[in-house]
């Protein structure tokens, strides 16, 4: 069913999906009328990561991949900014197992077309962010001081987001982060989910990463809050432009507005 | 002990707000000696990296100075600066940093008391805060 | 990267600042900070003193970095560069660091924290110098043609001006002929000579000549470029052209304010505004009682400023009506009397002697204009009898502030120009630049600034000429070295900076194979908004770069806890 509504249907040159390979599950490409591998959907990962890697070298051709809603909007995210071809990127809609919303506190869990799965009901709210936001700002910082001295400088988060597009991160340097070593300070951080104010897709793939067990989503999560309440932001929108970016009546300016 | 007195940074703009704090030194404004200007040629190119970098590096306070919205020399610059630091702030919150250690505002090269009013006023709120916890946060 | 050799100069600025910052204890620390081999004091910085010691220390000690510790580097640091370069250093080397205005004028009580914020702004200025690269400033070449928009008194007489200077002028007016407010006014005082004298003047100065291109019935329709290479595009009825220019002048005026539902205007008859007393007066029609209500809708909540010329008209009007009408009962109602200088205070006097009658209102207590009996009926309570007086009239004047022109907010977004809160444009600076915008090569004069009289409107029109000529003559503009630029191994082609740029002198194109962003050097004119748009730090602006900020940013934290500790 997969080969034929990617291939046939779609009109897709190859396919990106999670498959059975080598004793275990990984992101693989197949090709038109290549040999399937079998298809696995209940293993989450960030399959619009692996897209950005290997777009450069796709040429032309069409692709088609697994997209959960999260990955839509990552997609749209990475349209806006003239990243990624929509009309290349082909979607075939997934969605989510009751468990894997859950996991990811998920409040936007069904993609607009769904191909695989039945639609879930969204979760509830994340918890710890609503205990965090509770709680009294020494609190909070001590609860976040303590996550993140835990931090080893990895960069599987940074790695692994599908929308973080650098390929030289400005905290790999010093002149934001100013530690030495590690763990990094609170720059790394807070540097991180600033830049990820006006993209962040909340799929959890920062979180399920870290060796270190952060609670990175929950953080993207209170992200996502403040700039849906500062500006009705919210990512994969329709608007071309970040809110970041335009001025205060949220429109570019017309002589200004530069479409990329 | 002696009473705190807090390190602020701040980032003023060549056209208006850096002309405002040259015309409350003119009009010999008082104001406390705890506030290090960075000229800048326009508030929108004050990353919010530099305020986040300040702040976690211990520095007890920051203050982003720019042209009144429609006065930018460069047209919408301050736009963009006034949607930016909301942002930060809000973050600052979110991991347990007052956010009113960050303040932004707008000073007219033709306003040296507003100058001398702001700085004043913020150096009172981040001594009223007292210093910043991360200070002592060992990393 | 070998470590820079760098020269501190702390000026005492006389008494200035050295009676309050311990000048000497800043420069023993200053010796301190790294890569500072000389640190050094003058009295007077920028006097000849001062800077031939300051040069003369630059050659002695080898320096490439020269740090001055004094005022406002928004006066004198062309001065201070041009001496660097006088050394043989790049003058992009050249930090300027403020302990004066930021420092000792404002901490005056405190001279021991005064100290030691200067010395903490002293290093701020060290570790940023070390950062500094060489620049070298871009030459642009100017294109000798002059646009004026408007083709009133202000337009006419800077067209005139340019083409007397031998400079192609393209003038571009709205209506189908020249002239605007003059037009419309036909004698101008204080001197009573003829409005259509002096416009035949200027007409005839601009009609013989080849250089001076008159184009009726045209809007501006867009502008692009930059000072000496804009590109000016008009609608000429129906017709788009488009126009190579070096220089903009904004002559676009101003309109007088309509006070419907002001004072029965526009439902009472008899009510009527200046340029309509003009039109009666030109025709030679003078009424046999008038009454001018002066501050219509000036000087008001909501338009608090006073428009400087309608005193002096009322005043003019009202000798013209007794010109044209000896036996005429005229009244002038006011909140003061604006006739400044000596020929309009001349003319006060004389409509006095006269008999024209003034009296004062106040807002508290407004005036009523009525129809009583075939008349109007004006009452008003006059503040300095404390009386009420009625006055009938045939006519009531309802003398109104010249406010700004409805499309003045197209002009301003197309020209990336300025305005007040009341529309009209602002100059760059009040003192230093009054007829110029902030943005280069666009000039401004007449009332589309200010309400202004006819000589005033001619004097900046003239200043404003003489300035726009400027680049046309030199023939090529000095481009300031503190542009962008984008470092194409870290650009990740996102498009944030092509977004965020006002002057659009950002692309995205194609470079090696790889799609980064280009800034257009000559465009960029230095804000650094792209800077802070961009997310992995590839875009920096020179003289403002992340690392030399960062680095100051270190050097505060760096002084300023230790000493906490």
């Amino acid at each position: 069913m997969l080969p034929e509504l990617a291939f046939d249907k779609l009109g897709a040159d190859l396919l990106l999906a999670m498959c059975e390979g080598h004793g275990n599950v990984g992101p693989i490409v197949i090709s038109k009328g290549e040999k399937m591998a079998k298809v696995r959907t209940d293993v989450p990962y960030q399959l619009v990561t692996i897209l950005t890697n290997i777009y450069p070298f796709i040429g032309q051709k069409k692709l088609a991949l697994l997209c959960r809603r999260c990955d839509e909007k990552a997609l749209a995210e990475l349209e806006k900014r003239g990243l990624v071809d929509e009309k290349r990127v082909l979607r075939i809609g997934l969605a989510c197992s009751a468990d894997q919303i859950k996991a990811c506190r998920c409040s936007d869990p069904v993609p607009s077309v769904v191909h695989i799965g039945a639609p879930g009901k969204p979760a509830g709210e994340d918890e710890l962010m609503n205990k965090l936001l509770a709680m009294p700002s020494e609190e909070r910082l001590k609860f976040w001081t303590a996550q993140f001295r835990k931090c080893n400088k990895c960069f599987a988060c940074t790695l692994n987001c599908p929308v973080c597009f650098c390929d030289d991160c400005v905290l790999e340097e010093r002149t934001f982060v100013a530690e030495k070593g590690i763990p990094p300070g609170m720059s790394f951080h807070l540097i991180r989910t600033f830049h990820l104010s006006d993209k962040c897709v909340e799929c959890g793939e920062c979180e399920r990463s870290c060796p270190a067990g952060i609670p990175l989503l929950t953080l993207r999560k209170m992200a996502a809050k403040d700039m849906k309440a500062l500006y009705g932001f919210v990512s994969g929108d329709k608007k071309k432009v970040s809110p970041l970016l335009t001025t205060l009546e949220g429109e570019p300016m017309e002589d200004e507005c530069h479409e990329c | 002990m002696t009473e705190f007195e807090p390190t602020i940074l701040a980032f003023c703009c060549n056209w208006c707000s850096y002309a405002g704090a040259d015309l409350a030194g003119v009009s010999r404004l008082q104001m406390p000696p705890n506030v290090h200007i960075v000229r800048v040629m326009c508030s929108a190119s004050v990353k919010p990296e530099y305020a986040i970098k300040a702040i976690s590096q211990g520095i007890d306070g920051v203050l982003v100075l720019g042209c009144h919205i429609g006065d930018c020399h460069y047209m919408t610059g301050n736009h963009r600066t006034a949607k930016r630091f909301p942002v930060v702030q809000k973050l600052l919150e979110d991991v347990g940093i007052d956010k009113t250690r960050l303040r932004l505002d707008w000073v007219s090269a033709a306003e040296g008391e507003k100058f001398q009013k702001v700085v004043t006023e913020f150096v009172e709120d981040v001594k009223r805060l007292g210093p910043n916890p991360l200070k002592e946060v060992r990393f | 990267m070998s470590m820079a050799r760098t020269g501190v100069f702390i000026c005492h600025c006389g008494h200035n600042i050295a009676s309050i910052v311990a000048v000497e204890e800043v420069v023993k620390f200053a010796r301190t900070l790294p890569g500072v081999v000389v640190a050094d004091h003058n009295l007077y910085s920028c006097s000849e003193e001062g800077l031939s010691a300051i040069k003369t220390s630059i050659k002695q000690n080898n320096l490439d970095r020269v740090v001055v510790a004094a005022c406002t580097p928004r006066t004198h640091e062309p001065l201070f560069r041009k001496i660097c370069e006088e050394a043989g250093i790049n003058k992009y080397l050249f930090e300027f660091v403020n302990i004066r205005e930021h420092c000792s004028w404002i901490h005056a009580k405190e001279p021991g924290p005064a100290t030691e914020k200067a010395k903490r702004l002293v290093a701020m200025g060290v570790s940023k110098a070390a950062l500094l690269e060489p620049q070298a400033e871009t030459e642009s070449s100017v294109t000798p043609t002059a646009v004026v928009i408007g083709g009133g008194l202000a337009g006419l007489t800077a067209a005139a001006s340019l083409v007397a200077q031998d400079i192609d002028t393209h003038l571009v007016e709205q209506e189908g002929e020249i002239g605007g407010h003059l037009s419309r006014v036909s004698v101008l005082a204080p001197e009573f000579d003829e409005s259509r004298k002096l416009l035949d003047s200027l007409m005839s100065g601009l009609a013989g000549s080849e250089k001076a291109h008159i184009h009726l019935r045209s809007k501006l329709k867009d502008v692009h470029g930059f000072v000496g290479n804009f590109e000016v595009t008009i609608d000429e009825h129906g017709k788009e052209l488009k126009i190579p220019a070096g220089a903009i002048l904004v002559a676009t005026g101003a309109q007088e304010f309509q006070p419907v539902g002001e004072y029965g205007f526009g439902e009472l008859q008899g009510t009527i505004t200046q340029l309509d007393l003009e039109k009666m007066l030109s025709e030679g029609k003078a009424p046999n009682r008038t009454v001018f209500i002066q501050c219509v809708g000036s000087r008001q909540p909501g338009r608090e400023y006073c428009s400087r010329i309608c005193c002096n008209t009322s005043l003019k009007n009202a000798l013209r009506i007794l010109d044209l009408n000896p036996k005429a009962a005229v009244t002038i109602i006011h909140r003061d009397i604006m006739s400044y200088g000596t020929a309009w205070e001349e003319l006060y006097r004389r409509a006095s002697e006269r008999g024209v009658r003034f009296l004062r209102y106040a807002l508290a207590n407004p005036t009523k204009v009525t129809r009583k009996d075939g008349s109007l009926l004006v009452e008003v309570y006059d503040e300095t009898l404390a009386e009420r007086i009625n006055v009938e009239a045939d006519v009531v004047v309802l003398a109104t502030p010249m406010v700004s022109r409805e499309n003045s907010g197209d002009v301003s977004k197309m020209l990336k120009v300025p305005r007040d809160k009341y529309g009209f444009f602002l100059e760059a600076h009040v003192k230093l630049r009054p007829v110029e915008f902030a943005t280069d090569g666009v000039f401004i004069c007449g009332s589309a600034r200010w309400p202004s009289s006819a000589k005033e409107v001619m004097c900046q029109a003239l200043a404003a000429a003489a300035k726009a000529a400027i680049p046309i003559k030199r023939g090529k503009v000095i481009i300031e070295a503190i542009t962008a630029w984008a470092d194409p191994d870290k650009c990740a082609a996102c498009g944030n900076c092509v977004t965020a740029c006002p002057y659009e002198a950002v692309e995205i194109a194609t470079q090696d194979g790889k799609q980064i962003a280009k800034v257009n050097d000559a465009q960029c004119k230095g804000c650094g908004a792209c800077v802070a748009a961009c997310p992995n730090d590839a875009m920096q602006q020179r003289g403002f770069t992340t690392r030399q900020l960062g680095a100051m940013i270190d050097s505060l934290v760096k002084n300023a806890l230790e000493a906490e500790q």
